[in-house]
């Protein structure tokens, strides 16, 4: 299926996948996908285990490049300048550095809070303490995070609550910038309150950058996002407005799935 | 939009949407009986038709409040979606609207019961067979937007709306006829008034049955077409889809 974008909304495309197919040595793990990202809206991934969600979102970070034997075919490209962030003559750290991504586990570095966010920057060749000090506060805010962890900066990272620690993975990700920023089941090993902080921090992100999230929990998605894909075996089933696709989807698969009835 | 498959992996939530419409569908048949009985009663002047519908009106109550329970937990602890959420919807406002009708049938029975006690009992003859019609009319278009509801069948819709437009010029004609008779023999005001209450009941009943249709072509497509059936005094010809 082609996964035009809904023609409800005049947004700006800020991502587009064209054919999309990959591979791990022979097993052809997604199927010819086209989808359209918009811009600063939460695009969903939804589907069952095993259909490919994930494999999805770690294509736009390259982060398959790490494993060996996978290959790519057909394009993502990223706009406004066109780029497409899997041929191989395109960077994959320059790709990370655009591209943000949040795991399911929160992984901050064995490092105080503010290191963890600090990192990028220096990575990216920042060298003025005060705007780096600057930047850091202001990623810690931007994950609402930082009226907690002000008077304590120098602590280590991995002395915060898993929904802490989520949060400052987040202000990391936020802190370079990026365009677009991924989130593979940002929340599953969370409680439901610091879910909720999560999912509300993914609302106020949705003015600033774009989201790919990868969710289990369709509830979540229905929550989040403004549009959802619908994948199974690979393939992508269906795409569309978040509501539209939660109450009447057109797909005989995606019904089956979102109302318990797969499997 | 899309067929579900037969069945949840949760079959506990299988029998919950099941049972809510059995007691929907069980709810209509009631209330279709209501209508026929009570214009019965007012026909007939049948006393005890007219205390039957009375005491039936509060097990309509009753199905009322325990469906809007059932559709309350199911909402608070399924979260439905899809298929799922639009015949919860569905069945929601059906229930409403299969209330209201059965509150029209109780007007029609106080009527007869009313009229029961009076020297010149009962509507007068002569508006006996539009009266009997009508109720004929609005106790079949029940039954078919009821049955509709629950076999979840859109196609009947446009039936009920035939049906709902023949009840609207059955009462129009009636009326004329009424004013008529009002005219020449005005001793009878007083049963002409009844008459016209009742008159006015089925018409009401027929729009009650109508609005269950028009739930059962959300349920089914998830258009909207109350107030495009409003706009046109009609479903459209052909479900669109939102």
């Amino acid at each position: 299926m082609r996964g035009s974008a809904p023609d409800d909304e005049n947004l700006v495309v800020k991502s587009r996948a064209e054919g999309l197919s990959f591979y791990y040595g022979q097993v052809k793990a997604l199927k010819d996908l086209s989808i359209e990202i918009r811009e600063k809206r939460v695009t969903a991934l939804i589907g069952p285990s095993g259909c490919g969600k994930t494999t999805f979102l770690r294509c736009f970070n390259r982060m398959h490049d790490l494993t060996p034997g996978t290959r790519y075919e057909g394009k993502i490209i990223l706009f406004p300048d066109s780029i497409d962030l899997v041929a191989r003559d395109v960077d994959p750290i320059e790709v990370r550095m655009r591209i943000g991504m949040v795991f399911q586990k929160p992984n901050p570095f064995p490092k105080s809070i503010f290191e963890n966010v600090a990192y990028g920057l220096r990575v990216r060749g920042m060298r003025s303490n005060a705007r780096i000090e600057e930047e850091v506060e202001q990623a810690l805010r931007r994950a609402a995070l930082w009226e907690e962890v002000k008077d304590r900066m120098e602590s280590s990272g991995l002395s915060l609550s898993g929904g802490q620690q989520q949060r400052l993975c987040i202000a990391r990700a936020l802190a370079t910038n990026p365009e677009i920023l991924l989130f593979d089941e940002p929340t599953s090993a969370l409680d439901p309150i610091a879910t909720a902080r999560i999912e509300e921090l993914i609302a106020e992100l949705r003015d600033q950058v774009t989201v790919i999230i990868v969710t289990h929990n369709m509830q979540q998605a229905a929550r989040v996002s403004d549009y959802t894909a619908f994948m199974y075996l690979g393939e992508l089933i269906e795409f569309d407005n978040t509501s539209k696709l939660f109450t009447n989807p057109s797909q005989k698969a995606t019904e089956d799935y979102i109302t318990g009835r797969y499997g | 939009m899309s067929e579900p498959s037969e069945g949840h992996t949760f079959k506990a939530y299988d029998g919950a949407l099941s049972d809510l419409r059995l007691r929907a569908h069980a709810m209509g048949g009631l209330v279709a009986d209501q209508v026929e009985t009570a214009v019965r009663a007012l026909l007939e002047s049948d006393r005890e038709a007219a205390e039957l519908v009375l005491i039936r009106e509060q097990q309509i109550n009753t199905y009322q409040t325990e469906i809007e329970a059932e559709i309350f937990g199911l909402l608070a602890r399924r979260a439905p979606v899809a298929s799922d959420l639009r015949m919860v919807l569905a069945i929601s406002r059906a229930v409403t609207d299969l209330e209201r009708a059965g509150d029209e049938s109780k007007k029609i029975a106080r009527f007869a019961l009313a009229s029961i006690g009076r020297t010149a009992a009962g509507p007068s003859r002569i508006m006996h067979k539009p009266l009997r019609h009508m109720a004929e009319l609005a106790s079949e278009s029940m039954r078919v937007a009821v049955d509709a509801l629950d076999r979840g069948d859109a196609q009947v819709a446009h039936e009920v709306a035939r049906l709902d437009r023949e009840i609207d010029q059955e009462f129009e004609a009636a009326l004329r006829q009424l004013l008529t008779v009002a005219m020449e023999r005005t001793r009878l005001l007083r049963t002409m008034f009844d008459t016209v209450f009742a008159l006015k009941s089925l018409e009401r009943i027929g729009d009650h049955a109508k609005n269950v249709a028009e739930h059962v072509v959300f349920l089914v497509s998830g258009a909207d077409v109350r107030h495009a059936a409003a706009r046109e005094h009609d479903m459209p010809a052909k479900v669109t889809q939102h």
